[in-house]
């Protein structure tokens, strides 16, 4: 076991690098000089640009600038600055810190909603109960983010505030500590609420329906024990695997979500680093996320053998 | 069923750390911001975008980096409710020949660090925000004093000296400036934050302004900053009322804070749930609402700001013809424009000087009225080409109304207009110098102070061709001698007299098309009442009272 994880990590040294030139280039090919832009909508200083440009060796070939940048993460442990001169290390460490409270919050959320619906409506299957969760699954999926988000933001922090005078959700930013991502973190969820409830509940109808379910039940234990030590341990495996992808999914892809609630994320400012072009902040923030997708596949592959002892990695 | 221990050790570490991971920062995000909140009193809450810099006065071109400076820092001039220049941190601005300028400093006023105030901190900021080495964006403002050219040689060239002959603290309390040339409007420029002072303690061993002074910046003005402000990870800027401000300090309050938001329309959900107190960015989607449930305290007034439409005269000779650029104008519906594209956060232009500004006079750009038979007569008549492109940068809202002036040119002309987007404004100028974009483009000015001649000299002059925001490339001979006049007038108001003549000739000639001025849409909760703000778009501190 041990043995296999080592090999894993390793395997991913070369991918990090890889990912890294990759974003490296693709930012380094975006049209216009990100210096001069930085003077908005005047012309700048010619003599500013080109001390600016020195000064972050942007007149350097790609593989040269790669260097500077690669080199200085590894040997100096140091991420480059923005173009303000702040340290990207200091940004990332704030940012990925909102962005994790969130996507965890909303990870939580969805796992108790999504399988929780998901094994009522198995257990219900074909009964109205069933019918009405599917078709809440289906409005889950069909309202965007953007539309959810504003409703739920102007209903539960705007008016229930007016009305009631009660300050339980609230609008934007972090200062109220965990009780900032509750809101944030459903609206995040809700997508995923409605793919997990569906998938929970195809699968353990699906496993209901095997022969050692028949043995278990056969043999005259008693129907929780059934659904809950036998059938429902089977068909956690695939939902454990969307899990551990969609915690992935849900750091990268909050852009919109911390943009309502104005939560200082790393979605936000990748959207902004983009586009400003600064390229240690996007290669930063990305080779994070791809280290994060890899150690999220990890975990879920070391899980399959613990739900399936069948499963050994040696 | 037996599991393997190993996984399962490994399994539950991994999730173990995740959610302490969490939970970790969750926690101390809370003791962050208690702390900001520390005393009893709520602090006064004002929206605010990001600030693009850290915080450094000679290094911030942009609003939101200026509102923070403002209330860190004392000008030397502020501007009153008739748009004059009053002193604020000077005593006494005077100059016989509108070249060697005499600045005396008002006593009292320390630095927030108890070091008094001297006319050398001035020196020290001005060189240093001049001097291009320290690649400072506002080292522009400082051209017009002797000794500029000394301190920027030019590209690659290194810089030998590191002060402007010009500027010389003849005392600690006795500021003397000379300029290359005459410049009447100097005074009307000194309440813009280039040209605040900085302490000793801003400077490091090697002579730059350090990191930590831009984080926390030590000012002299009414407010002193409480903690230093991580940009990027910070959502707040905390300060208190400085004890030992000379000035008019607030009645019933100390603490200020601004909150940093990335979408007005959430901050405005914000004010509605009295989260935050002052809003000065509303959105057009926001104005409706603010009308009807803010009532008195929404807030519209003249912002100094003009939107036009470009014309590149020195690239595109089809469009160097004064009838061509006068039918396009005519053509344009700008009240339309303004009222249903902007929702009233614009006003129809009718000259090139901004209503917010003195010297501004209603109906003196003739063509700027909507007469769409005239147009297509002149149009015609000219000779204007038959399809157009209206370039505009697609990162900045403009989409919306550069297609209501291509729909208007194609139904009130007859011809085919066409906006087309471009990734940012420096885009449409590099193309334009690229020889690969000939069209009319979008263009904006907001002023560097409130002067009429900012509005003229910086987009109009043939030196700025060069040098300046000349992106058309109009030169016109008499128009360069009227704003040098002005420039050598003995006061600001007779300068504004040759300014106005120089403008007639642009509303005569329209080298650009001028189409909306900005308006200032603002709203404020019920916890606070007097709200007012300057013509830099800054709130008056000292009228805001606590309801």
């Amino acid at each position: 076991m041990g043995r296999y994880i080592i090999r894993r990590l390793l395997q991913s040294i070369p991918v990090l690098l890889g990912a890294t030139l990759l974003i490296f280039a693709i930012v380094f090919a975006l049209p216009g000089d990100p210096i001069a832009a930085l003077a908005g909508e005047k012309r700048a200083d010619p003599n500013i640009v080109a001390i600016l440009r020195e000064q972050y060796h942007l007149n350097d070939p790609l593989l040269l600038q790669y260097w500077h940048y690669i080199s200085g993460v590894l040997f100096r442990f140091d991420f480059g600055v923005t173009f303000a001169q702040v340290p990207v290390s200091q940004i990332m460490a704030g940012k990925f810190q909102v962005t994790l409270n969130l996507a965890v919050t909303a990870l939580l959320i969805e796992a108790f909603i999504g399988v929780g619906l998901g094994l009522w409506a198995a257990l219900r299957r074909g009964k109205a109960t069933d019918t009405m969760i599917l078709a809440s699954t289906l409005l889950l999926i069909s309202v965007p983010t953007l539309v959810s988000g504003f409703i739920l933001q102007f209903i539960l922090g705007v008016k229930l505030k007016q009305w009631t005078g009660l300050d339980i959700f609230p609008i934007a930013g972090i200062s109220n500590g965990l009780r900032s991502y509750l809101l944030p973190g459903f609206v995040l969820a809700g997508v995923s609420i409605a793919y997990l409830t569906r998938l929970t509940r195809t699968s353990l109808a699906e496993t209901l329906r095997a022969d050692f379910i028949r043995t278990a039940t056969a043999k005259g234990l008693s129907r929780r024990r059934v659904v809950g030590r036998h059938a429902l341990r089977n068909a956690l495996i695939p939902l454990i695997t969307f899990l551990g992808a969609d915690l992935g999914n849900l750091m990268g892809g909050a852009v919109i979500t911390e943009r309502i609630f104005n939560l200082p994320g790393i979605g936000l400012q990748l959207f902004d680093s983009v586009y400003l072009r600064e390229q240690p902040v996007v290669v930063g923030i990305v080779t994070i996320l791809v280290l994060i997708y890899i150690l999220a596949n990890l975990v879920v592959d070391v899980m399959y053998a613990v739900l399936d002892p069948r499963i050994r990695y040696e | 069923m037996r599991v393997t221990k190993g996984a399962q050790i490994v399994a539950g570490t991994a999730l173990l750390a995740l959610a302490v991971a969490a939970c970790g920062g969750g926690a101390s995000d809370n003791g962050g911001t208690a702390a900001g909140g520390g005393s009893a009193e709520t602090p006064v809450r004002m929206e605010l975008g990001e600030p693009q810099e850290l915080l450094v006065p000679s290094n911030t071109t942009e609003s939101e980096g200026s509102e923070t400076l403002a209330a860190l820092f004392e000008p030397l001039v502020n501007y009153d409710e008739n748009k004059n220049a009053v002193e604020a941190a000077a005593e006494s601005i005077t100059s016989d020949d509108q070249k060697v300028w005499t600045i005396k400093l008002k006593s009292g006023y320390t630095w927030h660090n108890g070091e008094p105030l001297i006319a050398q901190n001035y020196v020290d900021a001005w060189n240093y925000a001049a001097n291009q080495e320290n690649a400072q964006s506002a080292g522009y403002f400082f051209g017009r004093v002797d000794g500029f050219a000394d301190l920027n040689p030019g590209e690659g060239k290194p810089v030998t000296t590191k002060t402007m002959k010009g500027l010389e603290a003849v005392d600690d309390t006795t500021l003397k400036v000379t300029l290359t040339a005459p410049f009447s409007q100097f005074k009307v420029m000194l309440g813009y934050t280039a040209f605040y002072p900085l302490p000793k303690a801003a400077f490091g061993p090697d002579g730059k302004v350090t990191q930590a002074y831009g984080e926390q910046p030590i000012g002299q003005g009414m407010f002193k900053m409480d903690k230093p402000y991580k940009k990027g990870t910070d959502q707040t800027i905390d300060m208190t009322v400085y004890d030992k401000y000379p000035g008019t300090k607030p009645k019933n309050w100390t603490k200020l804070q601004f909150k940093l938001y990335t979408d007005s329309d959430v901050a405005f959900n914000d004010l509605q749930a009295n989260n935050l107190d002052i809003h000065d960015s509303l959105s057009p989607a926001a104005i409706s609402t603010a009308k009807s449930t803010l009532g008195e305290r929404y807030q519209d007034q003249p912002d100094a700001g003009v939107g036009y439409i470009g014309v590149p005269l020195k690239y595109n000779p089809e469009l160097n013809k004064v009838d061509v650029r006068k039918a396009i104008s005519m053509a344009i519906d700008r009240k339309t424009i303004a009222e249903t594209v902007f929702s009233g956060t614009r006003a129809p232009a009718d000259d090139f000087i901004n209503p917010a500004i003195a010297g501004y006079r209603q109906g003196a750009c003739k063509a700027c009225t909507y007469n769409p038979a005239e147009a297509k007569k002149l149009y015609e008549a000219a000779g204007g080409p038959k399809t157009l492109e209206l370039g505009y940068n697609a990162d900045g809202g403009h989409k919306e109304w550069m297609e209501a002036v291509a729909n208007n040119l194609r139904s009130n002309l007859g011809i085919e207009a066409q906006a087309k987007p471009f990734e940012k404004f420096a885009s449409i100028l590099d193309e334009l110098d690229a020889k690969t974009y000939k069209g009319l483009f979008r263009m904006g000015w907001a002023i560097d102070y409130p002067s009429a001649e900012n509005y003229l000299s910086p987009i109009f002059s043939t030196g700025a061709i060069q040098t300046g925001s000349n992106y058309g490339g109009y030169s016109n001979k008499k128009f360069d001698d009227l704003i040098a006049q002005g420039d050598q007038a003995a006061t600001v108001e007779e300068g504004l007299k040759f300014y106005q003549q120089a403008d007639d000739i642009l509303n005569e000639e329209l080298p650009y098309i001028p189409v909306y001025f900005y308006r200032n849409n603002s709203g404020y909760s019920t916890s606070v009442k007097n709200v007012k703000i300057n013509l830099l778009n800054q709130i008056e501190w000292a009228d805001v009272e606590k309801a």
